[in-house]
């Protein structure tokens, strides 16, 4: 398991239990519930810079097909911008579990990232 | 931490569904539902990409599978617009995409279970949705439930729930 799927995981499972917390005791979307998303948009773009870096030629090249990696970070990218926006349609208590999906979706992401480029994620 | 109160009844109030109506109640596309929206969502999506995925780099090698693949993405797309969507075609056209992905699915699964020689490669509803976390099984069944407690018959029993929940609030 590499530091930045572990950093992910640590990211991402704070995001969900933070969102899960602020629902029944917020009726409106948390601002610690939009900061954790925001966190793990963070994270991604931290995640898709050190790819990028390691794409470009260190030791470490890529097993599974490169572009399949791409799309997954491109998605996962877009994922809590979309959400957060969805969340903000309707701002109720149910705006936190909406956003609570980031942290479960990115983390299953970078699972799979992870496991595009190395071949296992663990 | 600013705490603004925007009540659920505010909102149903405001919609004009509900705008003659004694009772506020939440509607369809609001509150929990913009839960189920979300994770129908997140399937549109990653199915579309799967399926896209599918055809464009390999092409031919799993001909049903692929097909099978596109089939799924395109349903989830369908629920997760109609299921967005208030009026009564939406409801029906709602109804229609998640009784077909709980088909789909059911399908699919016992037909991977039963036939695995014709699928080379993987679809979104292979053995039940496994590769999903078996979300695909569930989600068509909390679609279908969500779908028959919110026609408007059941606007009754979405009124008494609001009040229920509005107490707990206070």
């Amino acid at each position: 398991m590499t530091v930045m799927m572990i950093v992910g995981t640590v990211v991402c499972a704070a995001s969900l239990l933070i969102c899960w917390g602020m629902t029944p005791v917020r009726d409106h979307p948390a601002d610690s519930s939009i900061v954790s998303i925001a966190a793990v948009e963070l994270f991604l773009v931290a995640y898709g810079l050190y790819a990028g870096a390691r794409q470009l030629g260190f030791d470490a090249p890529i097993l599974g097909e490169v572009w399949e990696f791409w799309g997954y970070l491109a998605t996962a990218l877009l994922l809590p911008i979309g959400v957060f926006i969805w969340a903000m349609v309707d701002r109720t208590r149910w705006s936190n579990l909406v956003m609570s999906s980031v942290g479960l979706v990115v983390f299953v992401m970078v699972y799979r990232m992870e496991e595009i480029w190395w071949g296992s994620a663990l | 931490m600013g705490k603004r109160s925007v009540s659920t009844e505010d909102s149903a109030e405001n919609s004009p569904e509900h705008a003659g109506g004694a009772a506020p109640a939440v509607p369809r596309n609001r509150g929990v539902g913009m839960l189920i929206i979300t994770a129908y969502g997140i399937f549109a999506v990653s199915s579309t990409a799967r399926a896209l995925y599918q055809l464009i780099v390999h092409g031919e090698d799993a001909p049903v599978a692929y097909a099978l693949s596109g089939l799924a993405a395109a349903v989830y797309i369908l629920a997760t617009l109609a299921l967005a969507r208030t009026s009564a075609a939406a409801w029906r056209t709602a109804l229609a995409a998640v009784l077909v992905e709980l088909v789909g699915v059911v399908g699919v699964g016992l037909w991977t279970v039963l036939e695995p020689q014709l699928f080379a490669d993987a679809t979104v509803w292979s053995h039940f949705g496994q590769g999903y976390g078996y979300v695909p099984l569930v989600l068509p069944l909390i679609g279908l439930a969500w779908l028959l407690r919110h026609r408007s018959g059941a606007r009754r029993a979405a009124a008494a729930r609001d009040a229920e929940s509005s107490e707990i609030r206070e």
